[in-house]
């Protein structure tokens, strides 16, 4: 159990620098998660605190105890690799108690770990098997159980479901929560997948480019991006956003954009004339028929069951919509777009700055 | 089934046409070799295809060293082993301790020590023996079986350390990271991790050296000069300084040294032919 703080953390390799000065803290007990495009910088952070790559400026503190100079292994934290990284020449449970063998642990706390890790993680019959003989879910959970048996103040976890197929994955995820709520150590994930990233997160880090873009809750990111990037990268089918002329006049505000007025509330943070775009997410927005709203041709249709996916043309760009049920549209016919105006986002066009 | 075409045919032909002489060119020393071991001495060289009377009666004068070319044949037999094993085992040591620094440790200027060491193959072996044995001789050590073991793994090494690093290369960096993250040195990484791991490379390796220290001539015979010290590679050479050589005795002596390398061959085949290739290919 611990806090853990960055402050002002720079990496550079060699010449190029990849981390420009990251300051945030993480509560004790709380599941963090770093998100971001692949490049960003989020697994190098992540390795800097597990102390696999040096940390060129700032400094990194757990518990208030800056830890900058400390190897790994004193610094009491365990991570879960993307690729497992289980030793192949030893069972479950050597694997498990490797860590307790290096301190010289005594045999009976070590096996009282490794079976109080693998209760945990219902793996209690695979104890002897080697990693070869295990699927690639219970090989993860191998490599979770190895992380558990030390009982460290900080996981770190590494990408972990990356290399599992799409269904064990989100069952992976549950379990991953579900183990956190259950031993409330204070976590870091690193995952460049955003549904991953939302489901499992108290809190979101996004990062681009080495700078953080905003830090979060899963739902506060989602409902109120600070900037672009975030509204795009947030969400999916992600938000759709069109580029156009902001209009004020009378206490009515709209975005001039293909032809047509999408409707905004009056902003204070812009004047009239501006260059702005346009978001509102796909679920925000209602298609009819008939009636008021702004005219669409349907191009695609794609029901899921539970939803219908529609891709409209309007204009000369293409917008997303999901819809809540089943709909009967078809292919070239003409409906017309209704958006919730109250969860529209205008972004500055220059800046990409969230605009109020 | 399919049927046979001519074209198969004349494949299959074409293919036995390179075979059988390829397989001709390398069993028939053997034969040579076989059929002198077993000829008594006045029918060794009669040319016939098998010997009128076959006889064991060579192995039994090589065994109980009863030819003065055979006074020390046992000693001599030994002396090869002793040295072939303490070079394979010292190769080893130095080639996995240098890979694991190069490959795993990152150590700062490894890659330029190891192509350095590699850089030495460009030199025959035969135009170093002079330096090599002028440096024995600073040293003190001619004439001492220790001149040729370390003459051996200095030439062994360089190549057991690149197939090493190769093969080291392929392990995942991560089960280092894990390594680490659990608590472990670099001596645990290594003794606890990294040699298991490595163990198909290893067995290849070491025999590769251990194989090169046995049947090595041109080193044994410039560094060691007592009867007592030399290897029987070198004994072997001696049997035709005379005009009379005792050919059945020498292919006789020829056949058991060759025994030993190729058991060895045979039991670690599948790790030799693993190992050494898995280090072939840079991927």
């Amino acid at each position: 159990m611990a806090s853990v703080s960055f402050r002002k953390i720079e990496k550079s390799f060699g010449k190029v620098k990849i981390i420009h000065g990251i300051s945030f803290d993480i509560t004790d007990g709380e599941f963090v998660v770093l998100v971001g495009p692949s490049g960003c910088g989020k697994s190098t952070l992540l390795r800097m605190l597990a102390g696999l790559e040096e940390i060129s400026g700032g400094e990194i503190a757990i518990d208030d105890k800056v830890i900058n100079e400390l190897d790994s292994k004193d610094r009491d934290i365990a991570m879960v690799f993307q690729s497992y990284a289980l030793y192949p020449h030893m069972t479950v449970r050597e694997n498990m108690a490797f860590s307790l063998k290096l301190r010289k642990a005594d045999a009976a706390l070590t096996n009282q770990r490794v079976g109080d890790a693998a209760r945990i993680l219902n793996m209690e019959p695979l104890l002897e098997r080697y990693p070869r003989e295990l699927s690639g879910g219970q090989r993860q959970r191998v490599a979770m159980g190895r992380a558990i048996v030390r009982d460290p103040k900080v996981f770190l976890f590494d990408e972990p479901l990356s290399n599992l197929d799409a269904k064990l994955r989100v069952a992976m995820r549950a379990e991953i929560k579900a183990l956190h709520q259950r031993l409330k150590t204070t976590t870091v994930y690193v995952t460049h997948d955003q549904i991953e990233a939302m489901t499992m997160a108290d809190r979101i880090v996004v990062m681009r480019d080495g700078i953080i873009e905003q830090i979060g809750a899963p739902l506060e990111l989602f409902d109120r991006p600070d900037n672009l990037f975030v509204a795009q990268f947030i969400g999916s089918p992600s938000m759709n956003v069109l580029k156009g002329t902001l209009r004020q006049a009378d206490g009515r505000a709209w975005v001039e954009s293909q032809g047509h007025a999408w409707p905004v509330d009056t902003l204070t943070q812009a004047h009239d004339g501006q260059t702005v775009v346009y978001g509102v997410r796909p679920t925000d927005m209602n298609v009819s028929a008939t009636g008021q709203g702004i005219p669409a041709k349907v191009i695609v249709v794609e029901p899921t069951g539970a939803e219908t996916e529609l891709l409209l043309e309007v204009g000369e760009t293409q917008v997303i919509v999901v819809m809540h049920g089943r709909i009967s549209v078809q292919p070239d016919d003409i409906v017309h777009l209704e958006i919730a105006q109250a969860k529209v986002h205008v972004f500055d066009d220059a800046s990409g700055q969230r605009l109020e | 089934m399919k049927r046979i075409t001519w074209k198969m045919v004349s494949t299959e032909a074409k293919l036995l046409l390179i075979g059988i002489p390829v397989l001709l060119w390398t069993i028939i020393p053997i034969y040579h070799m076989v059929l002198f071991s077993i000829s008594p001495r006045d029918q060794a060289t009669s040319g016939r295809l098998w010997p009128k009377e076959p006889t064991l009666n060579n192995f039994r004068l090589v065994f109980e060293q009863k030819h003065f070319y055979l006074d020390y044949f046992w000693v001599q037999l030994g002396n090869s082993l002793v040295i072939a094993l303490s070079v394979g085992a010292l190769t080893l040591a130095v080639s996995t301790a240098a890979a694991f620094a190069i490959s795993r440790l990152k150590v700062r200027g490894g890659r330029t020590v190891m192509n350095l060491a590699l850089f030495t193959y460009f030199i025959p072996a035969a135009f170093l023996a002079v330096p090599m044995y002028k440096t024995m001789s600073n040293y003190g050590l001619l004439n001492s079986q220790w001149s040729l073991i370390l003459a051996m793994v200095t030439i062994a090494s360089p190549y057991c350390i690149w197939v090493l690093k190769q093969a080291s290369d392929k392990l995942p960096l991560e089960l280092d990271e894990a390594a680490k993250m659990d608590g472990a040195t670099a001596l645990q990484l290594f003794r606890l991790v990294y040699l298991p791991l490595m163990v198909p490379s290893l067995v290849a390796v070491g025999t590769y050296a251990l194989l090169l220290a046995w049947n090595e001539y041109l080193y044994a015979f410039l560094l060691l000069s007592k009867a007592s010290s030399v290897t029987l590679a070198v004994a072997l050479g001696n049997f035709v300084a005379a005009d009379d050589s005792p050919w059945e005795l020498l292919m006789t002596t020829g056949l058991i040294y060759a025994l030993p390398p190729a058991a060895i061959y045979y039991t670690f085949k599948r790790y030799m032919v693993a190992g050494l290739t898995a280090g072939a290919v840079k991927s």
